[in-house]
């Protein structure tokens, strides 16, 4: 612990906090632009200048580390001197009218900076340099216009997503803000995260589907977890006169520094699928509409009249962690129906809950990808899949982190790395053996190099991390995953499984079974929800007699249903979700839906209402009961 | 003691401020209570007076030379500027045609929108004023209290001037410093 003053305040503070911490410690505020918590000081505003006693100069106080004695003044007449300049030469450099631009009151930190100190006008004359504007990026706008040069974006960019696309050309004021080697942002290497447009202080970046919206304090906020994959990242659902407005990541969650990608932010956004208004009924081949009272006895009574062996009932892994629940008790335990299962293709969640009655609790928290020093990913492809688990790897490229990397097919997580072991195949049991060092090592250079490299890091590793995506974790895999587990153990490995699709880890624990042998029967029920439709689930479908889907969308499963239930969206519905890594979050309601609009948990309690079927609802001590026994806490 | 005079006028502007100076409605007869409200667009006397005004106003930047005269005539005419407004404060929208110039502004609009054919031309009566670099009021005289906003809201506009008739000058604070 250090001591210095701040203002005549004596204030102790930890050795290495900066100036601007210990001015935060002791109560006061200086304006900061470039600064942002969550990203490293960089100190190229100037905003935050203060006097340090016996310094020759202003001390910008993002940067500057806080020293024993040290004597700081954050308010005399130097310092605000040096603000007012400071912002005015920001105002002089390029297009701030804020008249005509999408991010002001309470949206843009350079209006606020001017309030704060009282600036009311531009002593400079602005330079009126035009700069381009790029509108290639489908969903948010560059306006370098707008820039300040704080380079925020950039930093986000490189140090919490690792996807370096943006950077900077020329020098002085013709400095802009650029994509790859000045490519358009619509043809450069962008992700499309938004992370950049979130954090951008001014109006240079900016949404395209929220612009003009209203400001951000006119909008609702909601916070939910994202349930888009099974990352379980932290957003904020903004709304405005119950329609969706935008979604952010929510920056008060240190997870992943509430970073989001692409399906967490824009996805929900780009749906352009015909919503099914109200429960309809086949009658003489076409689909009628009728009320939720009829819908629900037809769907009943075609329920007692079969026995259970004659029902299958299947449902989509993006429903709640409650009604997923509800849905084993009232098919499996109160029907028991003849097919009771989850639908699609990824195993990872089952073969987890597998590999962990042989080994105990094996895996860990996702937040052991930051530790980590080598990384060792077999058959998951964090660009397209759980691409902020991604980005947790991709930015420590810099920190020199090893990568040792199998999947089916290419990808671009190792480009930049320089310690790399990139295997494209899934023969796991030939690059189990080139990893763990059971056989001796044939590569072809320049490949060889690399690959060397990687394989020296492991051995030498201070925390490996070994991450199991879909491809490996399949049944046919076992042997090769036990060997995995038993690797890792060895060389002291975190493992950290990725398991499929939003909640498909809460549907395994239930013991919902995955791509079973789908057959037709007497009666289906599908309860879709706002997924998509799964070709199996299809194919059984149109193999049985009597059909009832579930389903927020007109698809090709309601086109040959019976009898078609309107289904609420995620937005509509609260619910639970299990995190690949065990945390139980809460996805809330942000959108109120309109009354024809049911969830599939509503659907399931006014069917046990009608049949007399009262059910267990203790869906959350399932869960966490079993978790401790496979993640580690 | 006689009522502090009071005169207004509008350069480059929409008129948006002195509607937003309407909008203050009924205190209207309160702030003739306490100023002396002489020329402006909005009443019959057209100049101020002479002999000089206590308070101007200007709304609008300077966007050509009758612009200025109108300004240096205002300043030489008042003890007390105000720039009302964010295009007298900053330049506003009609400074978005420094962006690619004033030729090619005109070009743009005389010649080639989508509305005009090829007899379009560029006016260039010479009784017409000449166009100039858009700059705020502040640029061209001296200001001597800035009022931003797009526009500045009634209950902003009633407060300036009611602290002005009462000899105080007005704070910069969350009411008075609102740029849009």
């Amino acid at each position: 612990m250090i001591n210095v003053t701040v203002n005549n305040l004596p204030v102790e503070i930890e050795a290495g906090s900066t100036v601007l911490d210990a001015i935060k410690l002791a109560g006061f505020n200086v304006p900061t632009l470039c600064h942002h918590p969550k990203l490293k000081p960089y100190g190229s505003c100037r905003l935050c200048l203060v006097e340090v006693e016996g310094a020759r100069t202003l001390q910008p106080s993002c940067v500057v580390p806080a020293a024993d004695g040290m004597k700081i003044h954050t308010d005399t007449e130097k310092t605000r001197a040096a603000r007012r300049f400071v912002l005015s030469m920001l105002f002089s450099e390029r297009n701030h009218f804020c008249m005509y631009c999408q991010s002001t009151d309470g949206d843009c930190d350079l209006q606020q900076c001017a309030y704060n100190e009282g600036l009311n006008h531009w002593p400079i004359t602005p330079a009126y340099k035009p700069f381009y504007v790029d509108t290639s990026h489908p969903d948010f706008i560059l306006d370098s216009n707008r820039c300040i040069l704080c380079r925020r974006c950039v930093r986000t960019c490189s140090e919490l997503v690792g996807n370096h696309t943006l950077g900077m050309e020329e020098r002085g004021s013709a400095t802009i803000l650029i994509a790859d080697d000045n490519v358009r942002l619509g043809e450069s290497s962008c992700i499309s995260c938004g992370n950049c447009v979130q954090i951008c202080p001014t109006g240079a970046l900016y949404d395209r589907r929220s612009a003009y919206q209203g400001r951000d304090t006119d909008l609702t906020h909601t916070s939910s977890v994202c349930m888009d994959c099974s990352v379980g990242c932290y957003r904020v659902v903004k709304t405005r006169d119950n329609r969706l407005v935008r979604i952010d990541g929510n920056y008060d969650a240190n997870f992943v520094e509430g970073m989001l990608c692409e399906k967490g932010r824009y996805t929900p956004f780009t749906n352009t699928q015909e919503r099914i208004r109200q429960p309809l009924i086949r009658r003489n081949g076409d689909l009628i509409p009728v009320s939720w009272g009829e819908a629900l006895s037809t769907f009943s009574t075609q329920l007692k009249a079969h026995s259970g062996e004659e029902i299958s009932a299947y449902i989509n892994g993006r429903q709640p962690a409650e009604t997923l629940s509800l849905f084993r008790n009232f098919f499996g335990n109160e029907f028991e129906a003849g097919q009771v299962a989850l639908v699609g293709h990824d195993e990872s969640a089952a073969i987890a809950l597998e590999l962990a009655k042989e080994f105990g609790a094996f895996e860990s928290k996702l937040e052991v990808l930051n530790d980590a020093d080598v990384a060792v990913i077999l058959g998951a492809d964090l660009v397209k899949d759980h691409q902020v688990a991604g980005f947790m790897l991709k930015r420590k490229l810099s920190e020199d982190l090893a990568l040792i990397q199998i999947t089916k097919e290419a990808n671009t997580l190792g480009n930049n790395f320089s310690r790399k072991l990139i295997k494209v195949g899934d023969e796991y049991s030939k690059l189990l053996d080139l990893v763990t060092g059971t056989k001796p090592f044939e590569c072809q250079e320049p490949e060889a190099r690399y690959c060397l490299q990687a394989l020296e890091a492991l051995a030498a590793a201070r925390q490996p991390v070994i991450v199991i995506g879909k491809e490996f974790a399949a049944k046919e895999n076992m042997d090769q995953l036990r060997r995995t587990i038993e690797f890792a153990r060895g060389i002291n490995a975190k493992v950290v499984v990725l398991k499929g699709n939003t909640n498909s880890f809460a549907a395994a624990i239930y013991g919902l079974t995955l791509r079973p042998e789908l057959k037709g029967s007497a009666v289906a029920f599908y309860a879709l929800g706002d997924g998509k439709v799964c070709p199996q689930a299809l194919e059984a479908l149109k193999a049985s007699g009597y059909k009832v889907v579930q389903s927020s969308y007109c698809n090709e499963a309601t086109a040959l249903a019976d009898i078609v239930l309107p289904c609420k969206i995620w937005n509509e519905e609260e619910g639970h979700y299990l995190t690949t890594d065990g945390r139980l979050e809460l996805n809330r309601v942000a959108i109120v839906a309109d009354e024809q609009q049911r969830s599939v948990l509503e659907v399931l309690n006014n069917l046990s209402e009608k049949s007399g079927i009262s059910l267990n609802a203790d869906w959350q001590k399932e869960l966490t009961d079993k978790i401790s026994s496979i993640v580690l806490a | 003691m006689a009522k502090p005079k009071v005169a207004s006028d509008w350069l480059a502007g929409c008129a948006g401020c002195h509607m937003s100076f309407l909008d203050m409605d009924e205190r209207i007869i309160e702030l003739t209570k306490l100023v002396d409200l002489r020329a402006t667009p909005i009443t019959d006397l057209k100049e101020p007076d002479e002999e000089g005004v206590d308070v101007g106003i200007l709304e609008g930047g300077i966007t050509n030379t009758y612009n200025e005269e109108v300004a240096i005539k205002m300043r030489e005419r008042c003890k007390f500027l105000v720039a009302l407004g964010d295009c007298a404060v900053f330049g506003g929208v009609p400074a978005m045609r420094n962006f690619p110039g004033a030729d090619a502004a005109l070009k743009r609009a005389y010649i080639e929108t989508e509305s005009t054919d090829e007899s379009g031309k560029i006016p260039n009566d010479p009784e017409l004023a000449t166009s100039v670099h858009v700059r705020p009021v502040s640029d061209v005289v001296k200001v001597d209290f800035f009022l931003p906003g797009c526009a500045p809201s009634a209950d902003a506009i009633f407060y300036v001037l009611s602290e002005l008739a009462q000899g105080r000058i007005p704070e910069v604070n969350d009411l008075t410093n609102k740029w849009h």
